[in-house]
C-alpha cells in the first residue's frame, strides 16, 4: 500500500547514440520523460548552443506512411466493414513479437503497405469516377425514357427551312384543346402523341415555322413544357439500349473494383501491425522535442521508479562508454510522477483508485485499504448468492479466455465480489430471490429491513473509523503525534461518546467522552490560528464538522435500499413467472421472462453496486484522509494495440 | 365496483403513482441521455459501452418505483393471496409511503439525466475519464436511494 519512490534520472550522451538510448528507454518503459526545453532555454550560457527540431524530416517520414496506412485502413473498414462483437475486442489477442522480427518484418510491411495504398487509392479514384459516368448516364436514362416510343433518330429532330418541330409535354386533358384551337387557327400541322405518362401526354408536333406564332400561341394555352433531347445519333430507344448496356458494364467494372478492395482484405493485420510500428516511432521522434540538444549533445531528464533505476542504468551503460548518468531524489516537495504498488491481491484495485485520480505523491496509497470494504459493500449492495455465483463463473470464464490486463484487473475484482455477493446473500438475501437452501443463514432483509440497515450503518461507521485509523498512522509515522491525537483521537473520542449516550446503561460514560472530547477539539482545532479569539473561534467552529461525519454515515443506508431493490425486483420477476404457472404456453414463457428478469436484474444492480461501492469510497472514505492532486506516471513506452512487443534482455546491439 | 375498499382504492392510486412519476422520470431522462449518445456514437462507434453505462443510471428510478408498486402490492395482498380489507387510514397511509419515491424519484431522475447528458459530452472530448462522468450522475442517485429508502421503511412500517 504504497506509492512508489521516484528517482530523477539526468543523462547526458552523444548524439550518435540518441536513437540507440530512446529505443532502449522506449523498451523498457520505466522512465517518465521530463520536458527540459524551456529550463535550458532560460541558461543564458546555453544560449546559440542549442537547436531545434533535428527530427523534421523524420517525423514527417513517418507521418506520411502513417497517414497512407490509416487512408487504408479507413476505406478498407468503409467497404469491408468487420462486425464486431462487444466482447471481440476483449478476447483479440495481441500479436507477440520480438523486436528483432519486429525490425526484420519492417521494410516488408513497409512495402506492403505502400502497395495496399496505392491500389486502394487508385480504386478509389476509379470509384469516384465509375460514379460520376453512372450519374451521366441515369440522368441520360431519365431524360430518354418517356420518347422510348418516338420513331424518329434523335439527329433528324431539328428545324429544316420551312419546318419546325416541337417535342414536350402537354397534359392529357388538353390535347384535344390543343387539336381544337390549332384547326380553328387553320394551322397546317402533324402532331404525334409518343407516349403518355401520369397524365402527360408527351408530343411531337410538326408545323411550318410561317404558322410559328400562332403554334407557339395555342402550346402556351394548353401548359405545353418543351423538352430538349440530347444530340445523340440514332433513336431513343437505341440510346436507351446503349445506356442499359453501359451501365451493366459499370456495374461489372464496380464489381471488379470491389474484388480488388476484398483482396486488400486480408493484409488488414499486417496494416494493423504496421501502424503499431510507426506510433511507435512518432513517440520516439516527438519525445526527441523533450531532450535539450546541441549540435553533438543532448541532455536528458526523466522520473524512474528507484527500485528500477539501476537496473536502467546499467541497460543505458552498455550502449556506449560515453555516456553520463545522474541520479537524485526528488527535493523536498517537489512533485513527482506517482505509481502505485501494491501486493498482487491488490492491484487490481488501483483500477478503482485511478478512476478517481491520483494521489498527492506525499500522501497515501488508499487502495488497499479500502480493497475490503470495497469488496464487502458490493456484497451487500447486490445480496443474492445466486447472483454471486454466476459473477464468479462469468469472471473466472473471462478470466481463462481474456489477455487484455486492464480487463484482466476488472475480472478479478469482479470475482472477489462475486464471492463476498455469495456469502451475503446467504445470510441476508436468497438464490435468485428464491430461498433454495432454506431461510437465510442470518436473516431475511425482506422482513427486517430496520435490522440490516443498523448493520449496514454500523459498517459504515467501522468504514469511517478505519479512514480515521489510516489518518492517524500516517501522522503518526510523520512523527506528528500531537496531531494525530487531536486530529483524529478527539474525534473517535467524541464520535464514540455521542454513540454511548445513546446507549442506555452507558449514557454517563458517554457524557463525559462525549464532552471531554468536544472540549478538546474546541481547544486544539483553531491551534493554526494567529490570535486567541481566532484560535477559539475557530475551535468551536470546527465541532460543526459532526454534522459531516452524522450525514457521511446516513449515506452508508445505500448498502441496504440497493440489496432490498435487488430483492424485491427478483422477487417481482418470480412472483410474474408464478402467475403464468398451468397456462399451455407457460413454460416457455416462464423461462423467458426468469432468464431475461434477473439478467437485467443482475446487469443493472451489479453496475450499482460498483459504482455505489466506488462512490462509498470517494466521498466517505477519502473524506478522512486522502490527499489528491497527484500525477499519474507515463512512462515512455511501446503504445501498440495490435502486436505486443516481447523484449529480449539478451539483445546483442 | 370490484369490490374492494376504499382504503384499498388509496394504496393502489399510491402503488400507480410510484411507478408512473418514477417511470416518466426514468423514461423521459434516459431517451435524453440517449440522444446525446447517439450523437457521441455516430462520430466515434467505440464509445458506446461508455455512453450506454451513462444512459442507463437514470433508468434506476423507474426500477425503484415499480419496486415500491410491487410492494404495495404484494403488502395489500393483491399480489399472491386475497386483498385485504384496509381502512381508509391504512389506504392513506400506503399512498403516502409511495410519495417519497414516486416524486424524489422522478426529479432526481431529470437531475440525474441531465448530469449523465453532461457526461456524455465529457466522454466524447475524454473518453478515458468516463469513470469521472459516471461518478458525476451517480451523485445525484444518492437521493433517489433515500426515497427509496424512505418509501420502503414506511410500507415495512403500515401494520395490515
Amino acid at each position: 500500500m504504497s506509492i512508489a519512490k521516484m528517482s530523477k534520472v539526468t543523462l547526458l550522451a552523444h548524439q550518435t547514440d540518441k536513437k540507440k538510448i530512446l529505443e532502449l528507454l522506449q523498451q523498457s518503459g520505466v522512465l517518465e520523460i521530463s520536458d527540459i526545453t524551456e529550463q535550458l532555454a532560460t541558461e543564458e550560457e546555453l544560449a546559440g548552443l542549442l537547436k531545434q527540431d533535428d527530427e523534421q524530416e523524420a517525423m514527417q517520414e513517418v507521418e506520411k506512411s502513417m497517414a497512407e496506412v490509416r487512408y487504408s485502413l479507413d476505406f478498407l473498414d468503409r467497404y469491408h466493414r468487420v462486425n464486431k462483437g462487444l466482447l471481440d475486442d476483449l478476447l483479440a489477442e495481441k500479436k507477440a513479437l520480438t523486436i528483432t522480427e519486429v525490425k526484420q518484418k519492417v521494410p516488408q510491411w513497409a512495402e506492403l503497405s505502400r502497395k495496399v495504398y496505392q491500389t486502394l487509392k487508385a480504386v478509389d479514384e476509379q470509384l469516384l469516377a465509375l460514379r460520376n459516368e453512372e450519374t451521366h448516364l441515369l440522368n441520360l436514362q431519365k431524360q430518354l425514357l418517356p420518347w422510348e416510343k418516338l420513331p424518329l433518330a434523335l439527329e433528324e429532330i431539328k428545324d429544316s427551312r420551312k419546318v419546325r418541330l416541337e417535342l414536350g409535354t402537354v397534359p392529357v386533358s388538353q390535347l384535344p384543346v390543343l387539336h381544337e384551337q390549332l384547326q380553328e387557327d387553320e394551322v397546317a400541322y402533324y402532331l404525334e402523341e409518343v407516349d403518355s405518362k401520369r397524365g402527360e401526354a408527351f408530343i411531337f408536333l410538326a408545323s411550318y415555322i410561317a404558322d410559328d406564332e400562332l403554334v407557339q400561341n395555342a402550346l402556351k394555352q394548353v401548359n405545353f413544357n418543351r423538352h430538349l433531347l440530347p444530340r445523340l445519333t440514332g433513336t431513343a430507344a437505341e440510346n436507351l439500349a446503349k445506356v442499359e448496356q453501359q451501365l451493366l458494364e459499370l456495374e461489372k467494372t464496380r464489381e471488379q473494383l470491389l474484388a480488388q478492395i476484398e483482396a486488400q482484405v486480408q493484409y488488414r493485420e499486417i496494416l494493423y501491425c504496421y501502424n503499431d510500428y510507426l506510433t511507435v516511432q512518432q513517440d520516439r521522434n516527438q519525445s526527441v522535442e523533450l531532450l535539450g540538444r546541441t549540435d553533438s549533445t543532448f541532455l536528458l531528464e526523466g522520473w524512474v521508479p528507484t527500485a528500477e533505476v539501476d537496473r536502467l542504468r546499467q541497460k543505458i551503460l552498455a550502449v556506449s562508454d560515453s555516456i553520463e548518468i545522474s541520479v537524485r531524489e526528488p527535493y523536498e516537495g517537489e512533485d513527482f510522477p506517482v505509481q502505485l504498488e501494491n501486493k498482487p491481491f491488490f492491484t487490481p484495485y488501483e483500477f478503482v483508485t485511478n478512476l478517481y485520480g491520483a494521489p498527492n505523491p506525499y500522501g497515501v496509497d488508499p487502495t488497499a485499504p479500502f480493497t475490503p470494504f470495497f469488496i464487502i459493500f458490493f456484497g451487500l449492495c447486490l445480496t443474492d448468492a445466486g447472483y454471486g455465483v454466476v459473477l464468479m463463473l462469468l469472471s473466472a470464464l473471462g478470466l481463462k479466455k481474456v489477455k487484455g490486463e486492464s480487463v484482466r484487473n476488472l475480472l478479478k475484482i469482479l470475482f472477489a465480489c462475486g464471492i463476498s455477493t455469495v456469502v451475503f446473500g446467504w445470510l441476508v438475501g436468497g438464490w435468485f430471490g428464491y430461498p433454495l437452501f432454506g431461510a437465510p443463514l442470518l436473516f431475511d432483509a425482506l422482513n427486517d429491513p430496520m435490522r440490516l440497515l443498523v448493520y449496514s450503518l454500523a459498517l459504515g461507521l467501522l468504514h469511517i473509523f478505519w479512514g480515521m485509523a489510516v489518518k492517524f498512522i500516517t501522522l503518526i509515522k510523520e512523527g506528528e503525534i500531537f496531531a494525530a491525537l487531536a486530529d483524529v483521537g478527539l474525534w473517535y473520542g467524541l464520535i464514540i461518546g455521542l454513540l454511548l449516550l445513546a446507549l442506555p446503561g452507558t449514557a454517563g460514560l458517554g457524557k463525559n467522552l462525549a464532552l471531554v472530547s468536544a472540549i478538546g477539539l474546541v481547544l486544539t482545532q483553531g491551534r493554526s490560528q494567529p490570535t486567541l479569539i481566532k484560535k477559539f473561534f475557530s475551535g468551536l467552529l470546527s465541532l460543526y464538522d459532526i454534522t459531516g461525519y452524522f450525514s457521511d454515515l446516513l449515506s452508508y443506508s445505500r448498502l441496504l435500499a440497493l440489496g432490498l431493490a435487488t430483492g424485491v425486483v427478483s422477487l417481482t420477476v418470480n412472483t410474474m413467472a408464478d402467475l403464468l404457472k398451468g397456462h399451455p404456453i407457460g413454460y416457455i414463457a416462464i423461462a423467458v421472462l426468469l432468464l431475461g428478469g434477473h439478467t437485467f436484474n443482475l446487469a443493472i444492480n451489479a453496475l450499482g453496486s460498483f459504482i455505489h461501492s466506488a462512490r462509498l469510497q470517494y466521498i466517505e472514505f477519502y473524506n478522512r484522509f486522502y490527499e489528491g492532486g497527484g500525477r499519474a506516471f507515463k512512462p515512455f513506452r511501446f503504445k501498440t494495440q495490435h502486436i505486443e512487443i516481447l523484449s529480449e534482455e539478451t539483445q546483442g546491439n | 365496483m370490484l369490490g374492494l375498499d376504499s382504503g384499498l382504492l388509496y394504496a393502489i392510486f399510491g402503488a400507480a403513482l410510484a411507478v408512473l412519476l418514477a417511470g416518466i422520470g426514468s423514461a423521459i431522462s434516459v431517451g435524453r441521455v440517449g440522444q446525446a449518445a447517439a450523437g457521441v456514437v455516430s462520430e466515434d462507434p467505440d464509445k458506446f459501452g461508455s455512453t450506454l453505462i451513462l444512459q442507463a443510471l437514470p433508468g434506476t428510478q423507474g426500477i425503484y418505483g415499480l419496486l415500491v408498486g410491487f410492494l404495495v402490492l404484494q403488502r395489500t395482498g393483491l399480489i399472491g393471496g386475497a386483498p385485504a380489507a384496509l381502512t381508509v387510514e391504512q389506504g392513506l397511509a400506503f399512498f403516502f409511503a409511495c410519495l417519497p419515491i414516486a416524486i424524489g424519484g422522478m426529479v432526481s431522475a431529470f437531475a440525474q439525466g441531465k448530469t449523465a447528458i453532461s457526461g456524455v459530452h465529457l466522454v466524447a472530448k475524454r473518453p478515458e475519464e468516463s469513470g469521472k462522468a459516471i461518478i458525476f450522475a451517480v451523485m445525484v442517485e444518492t437521493y433517489a436511494v433515500l426515497s427509496l429508502l424512505m418509501s420502503i421503511l414506511t410500507l415495512f412500517g403500515i401494520q395490515v
